[in-house]
């Protein structure tokens, strides 16, 4: 069970502006990331740790979250080093849906989530049911639930775990 | 029931008689590609799996094209580092400055995607490989690790959407009008998303190499998973003296079945812009004639071919560049460069004050050169065009075909190719 307040963003957020161009040549790696993600959304987020100072938990978005196209992995880090523990959108673009996967980050997909939320309201999670609960306005939502493969990805902390492990058992991947 | 070439592909290479949409297979694939700005964190991320060698040395293919050449010391600092890497790892196929191009253009034009197969790389344009009938797929650097490693990727089987194309091309029409138009039809990112699309019709049989190429490309940017032409003749003349590697001729079946099926005939379409910030804000050029503009670039995995080349030589025979207008010409690989200076389509543009710049991925990415400033209006042949891509967020791009930035160039203004004097 997850636990937290979420913000709410406006719809079509874009990777491009989750990690904005100068960082694009930077490391992969969550604290570094972390730093500036989210820069490009909103004026007030473009100072450093600006986003990640506020502690959400989630992010509630509408249409395409992290879309344009961009498929570079500091997007999932950036938003993991900032702390945030799942992602709820009535749809997600396709890269960055892959590697929030790879990295066991839950972008969960929920009807009309966008609408039942605002920045601040404390949410809850089950990834085990779907239900997400918004305990300030005492509303319910049933997500989609994790495919079998994507849960056992998130499980074992990622793909890179999860493979690790096959390969060091010696088993194959099918 | 029947399936399409995409969900064929993928049965074929994941061992299986049949699948259909919505399952997850894990694949083989036949080429991985990284490229210098990512690559030393794919081959750091493969280490740390506990595996000393990739999967196949001479299926890892290496690219510098974002960084090339380096216009400061972090670029040549990254690049040193990559270098070593792909040295370390003994990769047969390393396409560094001298020998580059952009990764998708070199991994087409070498022979390394073939038909009937899947390939990935670490850029978002790799879904330009579907133009020879392959899978193409855009992943992350942790993707490319694990195939790496294994010679495998995990997919979900996306459903397919057919694209039949009809009637004759205008004269000066080019793939790219095609794409900008189904970016203005379906909207960006938006009822595409995760599909498979196909595009078929007696208008994409008649679509060369280079145009199958563009098609396929900003197939990604529709928020599709890849975009895939059938193989034919064209493309078994194309792949023929690019590779020894056998390959099959895969195509859907009769009976297949799409989540939906859209005709467009493209004896109406003429050239086609997208505007400023939006990729699916696009306009037929009659309501932008006349529009002003000081940048002009042609380039990149979408529009830097030989073809591309050949049109824009063509209008500019004998003229000159507006002098409002730096115009700003990068080839896709060596490869192009070399044939079009052979061709002599080189010598008639910086004959009319056009800058060729050696092959890289250029301004197109914002990062290398060429980039935008405060108040430039670039007219672009380019793939993307949201606020700051091209540099600075005080710029405006406007997307179009080669053709058109050529004609625009010489009046300074935008101008339709299919009255220009030529």
């Amino acid at each position: 069970m997850m636990r937290g307040t979420c913000w709410v963003s406006d719809d079509y957020v874009m990777a491009y502006d989750i990690i904005i161009q100068e960082y694009w040549t930077s490391a992969i790696d969550p604290k570094d990331n972390s730093k500036w993600v989210m820069a490009g959304v909103k004026e007030e987020f473009n100072k450093e740790n600006a986003f990640k100072d506020n502690g959400y938990t989630f992010i509630v978005a509408a249409h395409n979250f992290a879309g344009g196209g961009k498929s570079i992995e500091h997007v999932i880090t950036g938003l993991m080093g900032a702390g945030i523990q799942a992602v709820f959108a009535t749809s997600f673009a396709r890269l960055q849906f892959r590697n929030a996967i790879n990295y066991g980050l839950p972008f969960v997909t929920c009807d009309d989530i966008d609408k039942g939320c605002e920045t601040g309201d404390e949410l809850e999670y089950n990834p085990d049911t779907g239900i997400i609960k918004n305990i300030t306005k005492g509303t319910e939502f049933q997500s989609v639930p994790a495919a079998p493969f994507v849960a056992e990805v998130g499980e074992a902390g990622g793909l890179m775990n999860y493979v690790r492990d096959k390969i060091a058992k010696g088993e194959t991947i099918e | 029931m029947g399936m399409t070439i995409t969900e064929k592909i993928m049965a074929r290479n994941s061992g299986r008689d049949s699948l259909a949409p919505g399952e997850l297979v894990w694949t083989d694939i036949n080429s991985v590609m990284t490229m210098d700005y990512l690559g030393k964190t794919c081959f750091d991320k493969f280490k740390s799996l506990g595996k000393k060698e990739v999967f196949d040395k001479n299926k890892v293919i290496c690219v510098s094209d974002h960084l090339v050449p380096p216009p400061n010391q972090k670029f040549a600092t990254m690049l040193n580092e990559w270098r070593e890497v792909v040295k370390e790892h003994d990769i047969t196929n390393f396409y560094d400055l001298g020998r580059q191009g952009i990764a998708h253009q070199i991994m087409v034009e070498q022979g390394h995607v073939l038909p009937g197969t899947i390939s990935i790389g670490t850029d978002s344009h790799a879904n330009t490989y579907g133009a020879v009938g392959a899978v193409g797929n855009a992943i992350g650097v942790t993707d490319a690790a694990v195939a790496m490693a294994t010679g495998k990727a995990w997919f979900r089987i996306p459903q397919s959407v057919k694209f039949n194309i009809t009637g004759k091309w205008q004269p000066w029409v080019m793939a790219k009008d095609l794409s900008l138009h189904i970016m203005g039809m379906m909207h960006w990112n938006g009822h595409l998303l995760y599909k498979a699309l196909e595009f078929t019709g007696p208008a994409i049989e008649s679509l060369s190499m280079a145009g199958r190429m563009t098609l396929c490309n900003m197939t990604v940017d529709l928020g599709a998973k890849n975009g895939i032409v059938a193989p034919d003749k064209i493309t078994e003349r194309y792949l023929r003296n690019r590779t020894s590697d056998a390959w099959e001729m895969i195509t859907s079946d009769e009976d297949a079945e799409y989540d939906q099926v859209y005709n467009i005939d493209v004896s109406d379409l003429g050239p086609t812009i997208a505007m400023p910030g939006k990729l699916d804000d696009t306009q037929p050029i009659e309501k932008l004639i006349g529009q002003k503009f000081n940048k002009a670039f042609v380039g990149t995995c979408t529009n830097g071919r030989l073809e591309d080349f050949a049109a824009m030589a063509e209008i500019m025979k004998g003229k000159q560049v507006h002098r409002d207008v730096n115009m700003i010409l990068v080839p896709a690989s060596q490869t192009v460069y070399l044939e079009a200076l052979r061709a002599g389509y080189i010598e008639t543009l910086v004959e009319a004050g056009a800058a060729v710049d050696t092959p890289s991925c250029a301004a197109c990415a914002g990062i290398h050169t060429g980039v935008a400033g405060d108040g430039d209006i670039v007219l672009s042949a380019g793939n993307r065009n949201m606020t700051g891509r091209m540099g600075s967020k005080k710029a405006e791009i406007y997307l179009t075909s080669p053709s058109v930035v050529a004609a625009s160039a010489i009046r300074g203004e935008i101008t339709d190719p299919r009255t220009f004097d030529i």
